[in-house]
């Protein structure tokens, strides 16, 4: 009895197939591009081959993330705040706030003893304190996002970085660079700005233990130390940082599943075979 | 050159250029402007020295200099240094008397001036927390659109369906063109989509610092026709630009060193 989620996030599309005891079968993550709808059900469909399964051997399929108008073929539509939440919970109980920094938006999301969402806060308007802002200042300083992180722990001391503003913020580096500062000691003040950031805004919420770093901001290292500085104490990464999502989506797919829900395969083969 | 003439220099070193004016009598003689670059220190002395080389005068000739802007403080000769706010409301003063709200949009800040009948500021506004009040954002956007910054007003004027841009941020605003280009959108309705979310983030700005006619708009996105346009609209005002919007501080600046030295209606005939 295989469940799917699908994320379409900004940047990344993200699908993990679960079965009934809340394992995961398999997971796929492939990047959004313009062409949301077809690329979904490749995704889903890499996803469930690589489970070993046919499409229509799925008993329920949710799709997640900004994208999620976009997937005719799923069975019901449910925001990431509350896949976040879901996900979360199977990996790590214990969790209370989660900080998930996305490529185009950043979000606190605070749950209660049952694991369910009891608030949020969100940043989608500005690129401050999203991926988007380390990808944008890791091309102005010619290096790969991905190193970001290993290259500022190598920082003893960092550049203080007093722009908010993201398109300033690269004019400043770009003259501290001028001016002779060191990549390690610059990536590490963006990591703090960021950090600094996004933690003030879950603050607002209220931070409780545990907390959990979601997201692609949870693959660099550098801004994850930062959080735990600002915080004060370590935070928890899940596995795969990026699935947490598109995990959620699926356990909620089989949560409505054991309610007496059913996939309507007929529509949702409509949805396929159109865009097929 | 009448032989008892004094003459004034005003620079402003700006983010994105550097400005300097000649004046005598508050009458513009020369000016000049030139792209900032890495050395605000050679650049400040290179306009000032093509100002002199114009109007063939020594620069020992000078009875006052005041230098202003971000990089006002790299002068390479001995000059007062004036706040831009306080040299841009004198200019606008002296050009347009009635001058009441300064809206001054530069390469980098936004800033708004209320000013005095007797072109004093009374209270000021800036911004320079977000790119998108800025000359920044149609920088950005007319690179990718490869047009030429001198065509964005009148090309953006021609739009018929401006773009309605989801996001007020200037870094999602740029993927957002790609993906407009992508479907098709045309050059001039991403533009007048930018002016657009430009003229409510300025607009937003003078609503706060309460609005008086009449209003002026300075600054090098004065020279862009579709911008003023725009903030005119969403304003429900006239809005008066100078013919050389992006030389008015410096020319306050020149007008308020004249005024240091010279009572203009008596000594200095």
């Amino acid at each position: 009895m295989p469940f799917a989620g699908i994320d379409i996030g900004s940047t990344m599309t993200k699908v993990v197939i679960v079965g009934e005891k809340e394992d995961i079968l398999s997971s796929v993550i492939g990047p959004t591009g313009a062409e949301h709808r077809h690329l979904a059900f490749q995704v889903v469909d890499a996803a469930v081959k690589k489970a070993g399964l046919v499409f229509e051997s799925l008993d329920f399929v949710v799709a997640t993330g900004y994208g999620r108008i976009n997937v005719p073929f799923a069975d019901k539509q449910i925001t990431e705040i509350t896949c976040h939440a879901r996900g979360v919970r199977v990996l790590q109980p214990t969790v209370r706030t989660i900080i998930d920094i996305g490529g185009q938006d950043c979000k606190g999301i605070k749950l209660d003893r049952q694991g369910k969402v009891s608030n949020f806060v969100m940043n989608d308007k500005c690129a401050a304190g999203t991926g988007r802002f380390l990808e944008v200042i890791a091309e102005a300083l010619g290096i790969e996002l991905a190193d970001m992180g290993e290259l500022s722990l190598r920082a003893e001391t960092y550049v203080k970085i007093s722009n908010t503003c993201t398109v300033f913020a690269e004019h400043e580096v770009t003259s501290q660079l001028a001016e002779g500062a060191a990549i390690p000691e610059i990536v590490a003040g963006l990591h703090e700005a960021i950090a600094g950031r996004v933690v003030n805004m879950v603050r607002q919420l209220g931070i409780e233990k545990d907390v959990v770093v979601t997201g692609g901001g949870a693959k660099n290292i550098g801004l994850v130390r930062a959080i735990e500085r600002k915080v004060g104490f370590p935070v928890i990464l899940p596995p795969d940082p990026f699935l947490t999502g598109a995990l959620g989506a699926a356990l909620l797919g089989r949560d409505f599943f054991g309610r007496g829900m059913r996939r309507d395969h007929k529509r949702a083969m409509e949805g396929v075979t159109f865009f097929k | 050159m009448s032989k008892g003439a004094r003459y004034f220099a005003g620079v402003d070193v700006g983010s994105v250029s550097v400005k300097a004016v000649l004046l005598s009598r508050r009458k513009l003689l020369a000016s000049e402007v030139a792209a900032s670059g890495g050395n605000y220190r050679e650049t400040t002395q290179k306009v000032i020295d093509a100002v002199l080389a114009r109007t063939g005068i020594a620069f020992d000739r000078l009875s006052g200099i005041i230098v202003t802007g971000l990089g006002g403080g790299s002068s390479p000769f001995s000059a007062r240094q004036v706040s831009d706010i306080t040299c841009n409301a004198m200019g606008s003063h002296v050009l347009f008397p009635s001058a009441r709200t300064v809206i001054d949009i530069g390469g980098q800040f936004t800033k708004v001036a209320r000013i005095t009948p007797q072109g004093r500021v009374a209270d000021f506004l800036m911004s320079e927390k977000c790119a998108t009040g800025s000359g920044r954002f149609l920088q950005i956007i007319a690179r990718i659109l490869q047009v030429k910054l001198e065509d964005i007003g009148p090309l953006s004027m021609e739009s018929e369906k401006p773009v309605e841009f989801s996001t007020n941020c200037a870094v999602f605003a740029e993927s957002e063109t790609v993906s407009r280009i992508a479907e098709g959108a045309k050059p001039r309705d991403i533009l007048a989509g930018v002016h657009r979310a430009m003229a409510s983030k300025v607009s937003m700005l003078v609503k706060r610092l309460k609005i008086e006619p009449d209003v002026v708009l300075t600054g090098g996105c004065g020279e862009d026709a579709g911008l003023v346009q725009a903030i005119g609209h969403a304003l429900g005002i006239k809005i008066f630009v100078p013919r050389e919007p992006r030389i008015t501080a410096a020319f306050g600046a020149a007008c308020l060193a004249e005024a240091e030295i010279c009572d203009l209606h008596r000594t200095c005939q």
